[in-house]
């Protein structure tokens, strides 16, 4: 929850001046910005919206790093047809990016963060605010589900702790798992006290979450961000 | 002679409060207050921006006034002010155009045009609780701001781009606030913000302070108006049958698809929104509860809509205030591919609003015979017409009642009629 402020004036949120430091090219489409941190002060789960400066056209990333990082860094897919997504990949180290926020309220819990299960759910780049949790957190109990079309997809896979990822790839067999992350489901009923978070596509997390509801996971301990 | 000053007020109960208070402060200060249709020297016109219709309205409303005085002062504030401030400040209709958040300062503002200084609105203090309480404001019932500003970014809406980040007012301010509306004779204040159930103030959230302004003393009741579902926690139920506190809820459902509300990145399910309506209806029964409902959001199919519709219905909703979806610039859902056709809006939007009046038709009915006590807001020689405790309005016929006054009556009929008052005979 948003801290209380004493402030008078609720101006609209701040946008700060960034500065690139590198892009890191994951495959063809999908790539990791990293910018200066200046003083953004962020939890893990939490999101900014960054753009080109002077530019109006401005999008919303999770943020991919840990606020223990001395940078800042976003990862990005780009998408057919779509503006910012293209633009941000072309930048170059130096270059000034209009950064706002954070934002956002899919955190975790911090009163259970070490004694819960967390199941994490994603779809495509949704797994950045859980890399953001995963490095944040080392002692966090956690099984992460990465949907992604292809196994090359997997984002930084060794990242994280081999028994606490399962890729689900769909298109083919090159994942840990052949078969959408509702099918994993499905087949893997969750433990009812476990606390599942959510995060990509809406239609991905509305399947996701009536499953997880069927299998007598309460709604209050599911949580989803959603990015389209 | 006094100076003549003309206001006019789009959108939400918070510029209505905003407004308001600023009469007070023009009047204080030797103004003559006249309707916006009148010659006045100075003419505030405060904005709203929710939706297409709210832009146009804004912009003839200052075309309004230039017409009648074109040499007044066109003084522009409110939620366009922010959204839309270069196309504003590019008019040469307008004079000032004045931010949400500096808008307390627009009595300074005017004054100091009147002593000849050079103005720069923006260079004024920051301060969206700047407002002095209103002794001689319009209604009997006053609003009690606690709040501003929101930080949800529901992916439809503009207002966290114009209104800015969740603020809250400090508890005593709040307190000394209430306490002072309850001196001057206000008999129902209501919880005003953008969005309320966010209040955390150093720790005191909403339904503390809620807990906190019920426990002040004095006669008189306390409403809480437009709510999102997620600030409704375990405390509130408690204090759902506080005698203080007005059995009547506005909570946001906005779509009744589970998909819909995904794609709207609320923070809730119609499922959950099911579970608290079933909770607070367990703790009070006969809670009023009315909503927000937007029809032809992108995507939205005939089974979607059909899912609000069987929503409204399960909730008993007894009035939906029905927005069809309007394209916000800068919004997520402004970029999204599958808008809904204008006519397909019009035609679901009716049908929510025939559910609507079902549903109020029902609810009210249910009164009769039962008693409710009155604030009484218009008294005239026909009728007088009061609020009752749940929000509803009651008509006393051939009586003149005193405005303001409370008033028991034992409730005997309702009208006929899209919006019928309830029939009521003094006890
Ligand atoms: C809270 C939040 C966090 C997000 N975090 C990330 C993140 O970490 N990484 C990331 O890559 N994206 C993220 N997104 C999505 C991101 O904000 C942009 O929507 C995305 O990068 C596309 O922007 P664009 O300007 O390239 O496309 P636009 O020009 O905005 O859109 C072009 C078309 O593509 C559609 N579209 C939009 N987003 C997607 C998508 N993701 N997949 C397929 N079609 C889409 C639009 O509806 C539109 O029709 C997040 C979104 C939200 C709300
Ligand atoms: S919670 Fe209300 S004010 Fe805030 S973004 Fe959502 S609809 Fe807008």
């Amino acid at each position: 929850m948003e801290k209380a402020s004493t402030k008078r004036g609720n101006s609209l949120s701040e946008v700060r001046v960034h500065e690139v430091i590198e892009v890191r090219h994951l495959t063809d489409t999908a790539y990791v910005l990293r910018m200066t941190k200046g003083s953004m002060d962020f939890i893990p789960g939490q999101y900014i919206s960054i753009g080109k400066v002077a530019s109006i056209d401005k999008r919303d990333y999770s943020i991919y790093s840990s606020p223990n990082d001395e940078y800042l860094e976003v990862l990005i897919k780009e998408v057919a047809d779509g503006m910012v997504s293209k633009s941000l990949r072309n930048m170059k180290p130096g270059e000034p990016i209009e950064v706002e926020g954070p934002f956002g309220f899919f955190q975790l819990k911090p009163d259970t963060l070490n004694e819960r299960k967390h199941l994490f759910i994603a779809s495509g780049t949704g797994i950045s605010p859980f890399h953001s949790m995963v490095t944040s957190f080392p002692e966090l109990n956690y099984h992460l589900i990465h949907g992604v079309r292809y196994g090359a997809d997997a984002y930084e896979k060794s990242m994280y702790q081999s028994n606490r990822i399962t890729v689900c790839s769909s298109r083919d067999g090159k994942g840990d798992y052949y078969g959408r992350v509702t099918d994993w489901l499905k087949e893997n009923p969750i433990d009812q006290s476990t606390y599942c978070y959510l995060c990509g596509n809406s239609d991905m997390i509305n399947d996701a979450f009536d499953i997880l509801e069927a299998q007598g996971v309460p709604s209050e301990h599911i949580h989803a961000e959603v990015y389209f | 002679m006094a100076k003549k000053i003309a206001f006019k007020t789009l959108g939400c109960r918070l510029n209505q409060y905003e407004t308001d208070t600023l009469i007070s402060q023009f009047k204080k200060g030797g103004f003559e207050v006249v309707d916006y249709k009148e010659e006045a020297d100075v003419y505030v016109v405060n904005t709203c921006t929710v939706t297409n219709k709210s832009d146009h309205k804004s912009r003839n409303t200052i075309q309004q006034g230039k017409r009648i005085k074109p040499d007044a002062v066109m003084l522009v504030t409110g939620c366009m002010a922010n959204h839309r401030k270069d196309q504003l400040n590019a008019n040469e209709q307008i004079t000032y155009v004045v931010d949400n958040d500096r808008k307390s300062s627009i009595f300074s503002i005017v004054d100091a045009h009147f002593k000849g200084e050079l103005v720069n609105p923006d260079e004024y203090e920051k301060d969206v609780f700047g407002f002095a309480v209103g002794e001689e404001t319009i209604h009997t019932r006053s609003l009690l701001k606690i709040q501003d500003g929101c930080d949800n970014f529901c992916s439809f809406c503009i207002i966290p781009f114009v209104r800015g980040r969740a603020i809250s007012r400090p508890v005593q301010e709040v307190l000394e606030n209430a306490r002072e509306l309850i001196r001057i004779g206000y008999k129902e204040l209501v919880i005003t913000g953008v969005n309320i159930g966010r209040y955390d103030y150093e720790g005191i959230l909403f339904e503390d302070l809620i807990e906190q302004i019920l426990a002040l003393p004095g006669d008189f009741r306390v409403r809480i108006s437009s709510m999102e579902p997620e600030g409704f926690g375990e405390k509130l139920y408690s204090m759902l049958n506080h005698p203080k506190l007005s059995p009547h809820l506005h909570i946001c459902l906005q779509s009744g698809s589970e998909a819909i509300l995904l794609k709207m990145r609320r923070m809730y399910t119609a499922r959950s929104f099911s579970e608290m309506v079933q909770s607070i209806r367990s703790v009070r029964p006969d809670m009023n509860l009315t909503t927000d409902i937007i029809v032809g959001f992108p995507g939205e199919t005939d089974e979607d809509f059909q899912a609000s519709l069987d929503r409204v219905k399960e909730m008993g909703f007894t009035h939906v205030h029905t927005f069809k979806y309007s394209k916000r610039d800068g919004t997520r859902a402004a970029r999204a591919g599958d808008q809904v056709p204008e006519k397909v809006k019009s035609a679901r939007s009716e049908e929510m609003r025939l559910l609507s009046e079902e549903n109020k038709r029902a609810y009210r009915s249910s009164f009769i015979g039962k008693q409710q006590r009155l604030i009484i807001e218009k008294s005239g020689n026909a009728y007088s017409l009061g609020l009752g405790e749940h929000f509803v309005p009651v008509k006393v016929m051939g009586k003149k009642l005193p405005a303001n006054s409370w008033q028991l009556v034992q409730i005997v009929g309702i009208e006929s009629g899209d919006d019928p008052a309830l029939i009521g005979e003094l006890l």
